[in-house]
């Protein structure tokens, strides 16, 4: 590919005397290099294919739908069922995504939860204050992730740490119940079934749900988090190429644990949300909904390699399972055709990605042979 | 031979001895670069050159000997101490972060911060990264492509450049610094081989000493001031590019010609 080397330097002055005379005679000066080849057109939209492509999916999913389950999909309150429903699978999301970005899969997710809002909910039914008993439940979060960071960076292996922590915390959860449920916790109630903002008791606007909020400033601080501060680029580029970041002066295995952490806390609070819906504790974690997660992020495009990927689309990927669920339910059609459906479109867009990416790649080479077959 | 600018060597390596157990990889290897000066580092599989050179980085202590940077002692226990010296690495494998772009890849572990509030939370100021990398570029006299492109999407021959001009950009203060080379080429083609070469040169033109660590010999005679060829863990020759025939280089890669240096105890 072009590099084009500054040739207003003269080159002649700066070859070494010693070097051998034959090239310097052949090219008294490095030849101009081909500049302004750049990448082309065709490979530009491919990318933003690639990239964006989850977006025009969701848009025409909601087009299709709103057509399909008309009056009933396209409406206000429709739409806030679907952001509500996706809320819970969007957190959860958003740990698993953020955990493989930075090169971790962190299948302690439903453990942690579980664990985390257990412990919030005996301190409710303890008495202690509310926030300090939501504090505990997102510091046991902070917890597990160091321990499953740490353990890690030992050189075992994440998954399996992971799962051992799953283990041990579903465990430990069902010891803090005392093999009971934690039941009515209606403290929880702000941050679960109440809708913000109603105008006219619901008649006009019926309110934006708990959740939703909670996934917003999650969402947001998040992406500006991994995109914008230093913290979050190195978090990132250690996802990508740890050893890369480290050769670079970096103490890298620190932004390991943060990956761990920040998964963990995620998991905490999707435990919480969870329980201030159902104002119940439950100590049985639901493995389910880390696969929920997995596809949510899977359909973002979030590679498993790591480093590369976007909180936005992870949003997408969850509010798409939430939309397909929506639209089928109205439709009357049996609740098991969403799953079926959300596979199907996973590996779709998985078959899709491969395409897009080879076709990538092989343009980018032709392009690096066409300046070979360019005569210097 | 370009002059050296200075008496003192940039970096200098006395007695080096390497050993891995009973394996002695290098035994009594006196090596010096001066500033600006560039050395190719040849020799054939197994001649020590990796060792030797992850002994420069810091990667490995030696068993013995002693590491001078500008005349001052150094004991290098990780790459950081070198780096921290104003020795660094290019590996072979350029360690660049594929999906970010240039800019962020250049800055990697010296990022700038915004200024104000935001800076305090760690926000970094693209803008200014991506400006300062293209100005350090330009100093280097290289063109690899915007800025804000990821290194995913570039040719081999810019993501080498990328890799050394970074590590480049780190040894540029205000004493030359000193660059280690492994293999810079040996995935490029012709075309971008000699833009890596001409950018080999301009650095040691701005002071950078560097050692290159390759294989390939008209690499050597088209960059290197002097050549070092190692040979079973042993320096058998260190000589000017400039005169030396290159059979005889062949000769003390492939150890058909006795050393210059003839071995005082035989191990």
């Amino acid at each position: 590919m072009a590099m084009t080397t500054s040739n207003s330097q003269t080159p002649g002055a700066t070859a070494p005397e010693g070097a051998a005379p034959a090239p310097a005679a052949a090219a008294p000066e490095p030849a101009p290099v081909p500049t302004g080849h750049d990448v082309p057109r065709s490979v530009s939209v491919l990318v933003f294919l690639r990239d964006r492509g989850i977006f025009m999916l969701w848009g025409l999913l909601i087009v299709v739908f709103a057509f399909w389950c008309s009056p009933y999909f396209f409406t206000l309150d429709n739409a806030l069922l679907i952001a509500n429903a996706g809320a819970l699978t969007a957190i959860f999301a958003a740990g698993v995504g953020i955990g493989i970005m930075t090169g971790v899969l962190d299948l302690s997710l439903p453990g942690t939860a579980a664990f985390a809002s257990c412990v919030t909910g005996w301190m409710l039914t303890e008495g202690y204050a509310t926030w300090l008993a939501l504090l505990a439940g997102l510091a046991c979060g902070v917890v597990v992730g160091v321990f499953n960071g740490l353990i890690s960076l030992r050189g075992f292996n994440p998954i399996i740490v992971t799962i051992g922590s799953l283990s041990i915390l579903t465990g430990l959860a069902a010891v803090v119940a005392g093999g009971y449920t934690f039941p009515g916790l209606v403290q929880l109630e702000f941050m679960g079934t109440h809708r913000y903002f109603r105008i006219n008791g619901g008649e006009t606007f019926p309110g934006i749900p708990a959740p939703v909020f909670i996934v917003a400033v999650v969402f947001v601080i998040g992406t500006i988090f991994l995109t914008r501060t230093r913290e979050g680029l190195r978090l990132m580029a250690v996802g990508a190429n740890g050893e890369a970041v480290r050769r670079a002066g970096i103490a890298s295995n620190r932004y390991v644990v943060l990956g761990f952490v920040i998964s963990g806390v995620l998991a905490a609070l999707g435990g919480l949300v969870n329980t201030a819906n159902v104002t119940e504790a439950n100590p049985n974690a639901s493995p389910g909904i880390i696969f929920t997660a997995l596809t949510a992020v899977a359909l973002a495009g979030v590679s498993l390699t790591g480093g590369r990927g976007s909180l936005p689309r992870v949003l997408v990927g969850a509010l798409i399972l939430a939309t397909i669920t929506n639209g089928l339910t109205i439709r009357g059609i049996q609740p098991y055709w969403a799953t079926v459906c959300t596979g199907a479109l996973l590996i779709g867009a998985l078959l899709l990605e491969r395409l897009i990416q080879a076709s990538v790649e092989e343009r980018l080479m032709a392009m690096n042979l066409s300046v070979h077959e360019k005569k210097v | 031979m370009s002059a050296p600018t200075s008496e003192t060597p940039a970096l200098a390596l006395s007695g080096i001895e390497m050993h891995y157990g009973f394996v002695r990889a290098l035994s009594d290897i006196d090596v010096h670069v001066m500033p600006g000066e560039v050395v190719g580092l040849l020799g054939d599989n197994g001649a020590g050159k990796s060792t030797l050179l992850k002994v420069m980085s810091g990667a490995h202590r030696p068993t013995h000997g002693t590491i001078a940077v500008h005349g001052t002692q150094h004991t290098f226990h990780a790459p950081s101490d070198a780096a921290a010296a104003g020795v660094q690495m290019v590996y072979q494998d350029l360690s660049l972060v594929e999906p970010q772009d240039i800019a962020t890849n250049l800055n990697m572990g010296q990022e700038t911060l915004r200024t104000g509030p935001l800076g305090w939370l760690g926000f970094v100021d693209r803008k200014a990264m991506r400006k300062s990398s293209e100005a350090e570029l330009d100093r280097l006299g290289v063109r690899t492509a915007p800025m804000s492109r990821p290194v995913e999407m570039l040719s081999g021959g810019q993501r080498q450049v990328v890799a050394i001009a970074r590590s480049a950009i780190r040894v540029n203060g205000e004493r030359g610094g000193i660059l280690l080379l492994d293999e810079p080429t040996a995935a490029l083609g012709y075309e971008q081989t000699r833009n890596v070469e001409a950018l080999i040169r301009r650095m040691a033109d701005q002071g950078i000493a560097i050692v290159l660590v390759t294989h390939d010999l008209p690499l050597c005679y088209e960059v290197a001031d002097r050549m070092v060829i190692l040979n079973r863990g042993r320096k058998v020759a260190d000589v000017p590019v400039a005169g030396t025939d290159r059979d005889h280089v062949v000769g003390w890669i492939t150890g058909s010609r006795a050393s210059m240096f003839p071995a005082a105890t035989p191990a």
